[in-house]
């Protein structure tokens, strides 16, 4: 997928801009349905994004992010603009990004792959029960109150988990420095 | 680099890296990533882990014209790029906060609201709830004892400011959770600018607390 978004960033090559679509605009649009999102919201939202990705490829880094790393930032973003745009009724399409996407910080680059391994590592060794909270966390955009409720469990409880699984993930990202 | 002491909780991190955190809080979480090579290193590696979580959604197949209406979107607009990131040492320089500022901090139209401190609200609410504004604290000048019935998050944009936690300067952030009380006191000799993203209203616990937070308007 990478070398499709490296691609797609040289020349603009459509046919890996269409391979790249084909596996991650459904990605998308079930990501941000998990998030709340209407299907017709969704496919809006997924379309908005891919645009992105094919707009911005020559801002992709692979130094910096893996080609799924990216695209999640750009579907976020996209999410957050959206609900801007309803909020405020307009929006302005070159107002500065909310999140930068550059990292000012060149001298902090890790070798990325083993970024990713590690991290992968340290989620799958994350007790179940922080894991399912986590994946929660980041799947859905619902207040932790409402996660607490629906897995039946004290919002401490809730809370005190995900701080466990976020400070080891971050442990893993801290060693690699 | 000037040294940063105090940072986001990670919980804070975490959140803003998923997209959770209202559009007030952002802009102060990413001022300070934008200058912190500590918290931008894990902003990275939480997002890392949205993007592994992306990859492991079940898809839902997108409408059968999508590939050609993203095509044609993209044809119509010109290719975006790099945001200019001003390298000014300027902490109200970086972006995101730079956009919602015009000007520098020195053409703030500030607006008197106790003794010793003056504030400038920002518009930042499009997404979600959450209160932005920049205040001004007089050098030697005590804010009221208060709580915070929500989440707050100060960034130290100049000067400097102690409280009950320590000393906070140009670039620290307090990441201050539900419940915390504390009454912070501007130190050295110029004014200490903080910019303030605020859950809820902040509940003064002394009677001039209690005087001044209607002015304070929040």
């Amino acid at each position: 997928m990478q070398d499709c978004l490296l691609r797609v960033a040289e020349n603009g090559d459509r046919r890996a801009f269409a391979e790249l679509y084909a596996y991650f605009a459904p990605r998308v649009k079930g990501f941000l349905m998990r998030g709340g999102a209407s299907p017709e919201e969704a496919e809006d939202l997924a379309q908005d994004a891919m645009v992105k990705v094919l707009r911005k490829a020559k801002l992709f880094d692979p130094a910096k992010a893996s080609a799924s790393t990216w695209i999640f930032t750009i579907a976020r973003n996209a999410r957050i603009d959206a609900i801007r745009r309803a909020s405020r009724g307009a929006l302005d399409p070159d107002e500065p990004a909310l999140m930068p996407e550059e990292s000012p910080r060149a001298d902090h680059i890790c070798e990325l792959n083993d970024q990713s391994a590690r991290i992968k590592k340290a989620v799958g060794s994350l007790p179940p029960e922080q894991l399912e909270v986590m994946r929660l966390h980041f799947y859905e955009d619902e207040p932790h109150s409402v996660i607490a409720e629906r897995l039946d469990l004290p919002l401490g409880t809730v809370k005190s988990r995900l701080r466990l699984a976020f400070e080891k993930v971050r442990k893993e990202i801290g060693d690699l420095s | 680099m000037r040294v940063v002491n105090h940072h986001p909780k990670t919980e804070t991190l975490a959140d803003f890296s998923a997209g959770r955190l209202d559009e007030a809080r952002s802009v102060v979480i990413a001022t300070h990533v934008a200058t912190c090579a500590q918290c931008s290193q894990a902003v990275s590696g939480f997002e890392a882990l949205g993007g592994l979580c992306l990859e492991e959604v079940a898809p839902v197949a997108m409408a059968s014209d999508a590939l050609e209406k993203i095509l044609a979107r993209a044809d119509a607009g010109a290719n975006i790029v790099a945001p200019h990131h001003d390298s000014s040492a300027r902490l109200e320089k970086q972006l995101p906060l730079s956009a919602y500022l015009e000007g520098s901090l020195d053409d703030v139209n500030w607006r008197r609201v106790a003794p010793g401190m003056s504030q400038s609200v920002i518009e930042a609410q499009g997404y979600r709830e959450g209160v932005l504004r920049l205040l001004k604290i007089a050098p030697g000048t005590r804010m009221p004892k208060h709580t915070h019935e929500g989440e707050e998050l100060t960034l130290i944009l100049r000067g400097a400011y102690e409280d009950e936690i320590g000393e906070f300067s140009v670039g620290d952030l307090a990441d201050l959770g539900d419940k915390h009380t504390h009454s912070p006191k501007a130190i050295g000799d110029e004014p200490c600018i903080c910019l303030i993203a605020t859950a809820a209203p902040l509940n003064f616990k002394t009677l001039t607390g209690k005087l001044v937070q209607p002015f304070i308007g929040l």
